[in-house]
């Protein structure tokens, strides 16, 4: 075994080559590059991304820094992101609607807020179709109208339905009597 | 042990339940993947010196790109190949070096950006080609982390994960066929 060089002359050796490889290896998928750092793939798999990440420097930080940050504890993070997280599943996302069912959704109230709501809603529709029929029917006011009017009739042309009214004369006569 | 309790959570997570969109489940997925995801996101924003919320935005991002478009990046995990911390750690870099070079286009002048994103190959001195198949890229590989990044043999075990001393054996053997290939060329 030739051990006669030191390792500052293998450093400069290495230095004295070019760095840049003669042809760029592909883009590696970011599970490929999982795959790797667990040390899992067949020495083929592995050549392709040992190239890859030989080439470029910004692989190699990745490299040194993922295997730094797996191998040690962890801090605990801000709870601020993990409510952050949390809030984006779990809430009914916004779907595009057909054209009959988009009409419908603004003519007819959502339920999607509850029971309650959905008996509110209900319940306010309720009233508002006995008023617009009480409306159209005319209401207090002209009820109350018609009724009068009708009163007032019965006593004007239906005062005398038999003929002449003969109780006057009958006390008339009675009186008299006395 | 931190660490350990998230990582048994993360692999202990129904990964059909969580690309279905089950509210439960990501919450258990979220709580159990947030320390990972914001220790990988802060050492990668760490020479961006970005702020406290950009940090936070950027591992929110993480979770974004997660479950966008119906939990289409999550679905691409295949268990068989990787475990699930691993795989989003790397998930997390990409996506933390992809939010700082957003933030550092739209608002960085030149001078905050660090050197070692500026730093450019002095492409004017001449330089011996190593020829194509003299070294394996596992050789080339290791030779590039201990002298381009000047780590030690025990770093890059770890990286690799193989035994030092088989790190040691290929630098040696590299090397050795260097030396050989450019005996007359070196002096």
């Amino acid at each position: 075994m030739s051990t006669q060089h030191s390792p500052e002359s293998d450093k400069e050796l290495w230095q004295s080559f070019a760095s840049a490889p003669a042809v760029v290896p592909a883009a590696i998928s970011d599970m490929d590059f999982a795959a790797w750092l667990e040390g899992g793939l067949t020495e083929q798999e592995a050549a392709r991304i040992d190239a890859a990440v030989a080439a470029s420097p910004q692989l190699r930080l990745a490299a040194i820094e993922l295997a730094d940050i797996l191998g040690k504890p962890l801090p605990q993070p801000s709870p601020r992101i993990a409510v952050r997280a949390q809030a984006l599943v779990g809430f009914p996302a916004e779907k595009p609607a057909s054209g009959l069912s988009r009409l419908l959704g603004m003519l007819l109230p959502s339920f999607e807020g509850g029971f309650g709501l959905q008996r509110g809603v209900m319940a306010a529709a309720a009233v508002m179709v006995a008023a617009v029929g009480f409306m159209m029917g005319g209401g207090l006011g002209e009820s109350y109208a018609q009724e009068k009017y009708a009163s007032v009739q019965s006593k004007t042309t239906v005062s005398n339905p038999l003929g002449s009214d003969t109780s006057d004369q009958l006390n008339d006569l009675f009186t008299d009597t006395l | 042990m931190e660490r350990n309790a998230g990582v048994t959570e993360l692999n202990q997570i129904d990964l059909r339940s969580l690309a279905a969109g089950h509210k439960r489940t990501w919450d258990a997925f979220v709580t159990a993947a947030s320390p990972l995801i914001n220790a990988v996101v802060r050492r990668s924003l760490n020479s961006f010196r970005l702020s406290e919320d950009d940090v936070l935005d950027a591992a929110q991002d993480v979770f974004v790109r997660l479950c966008a478009n119906d939990f289409r990046l999550l679905k691409t995990y295949d268990p068989a190949r990787a475990g699930l911390p691993t795989w989003l750690a790397v998930v997390s870099r990409s996506a933390a070096v992809d939010f700082a070079r957003r933030r550092r286009q739209a608002t960085s002048p030149i001078d905050d950006v660090p050197e070692s994103a500026l730093a450019v190959e002095d492409v004017h001195v001449e330089k011996l080609k190593i020829p194509e198949g003299l070294l394996t890229e596992r050789q080339t590989l290791i030779l590039k982390f201990l002298y381009d990044e000047e780590r030690d043999v025990a770093e890059i075990a770890q990286i690799l994960k193989i035994d030092a001393q088989t790190v040691r054996s290929t630098h040696h053997k590299a090397l050795l066929r260097l030396r050989e290939h450019f005996r007359e060329e070196v002096p």
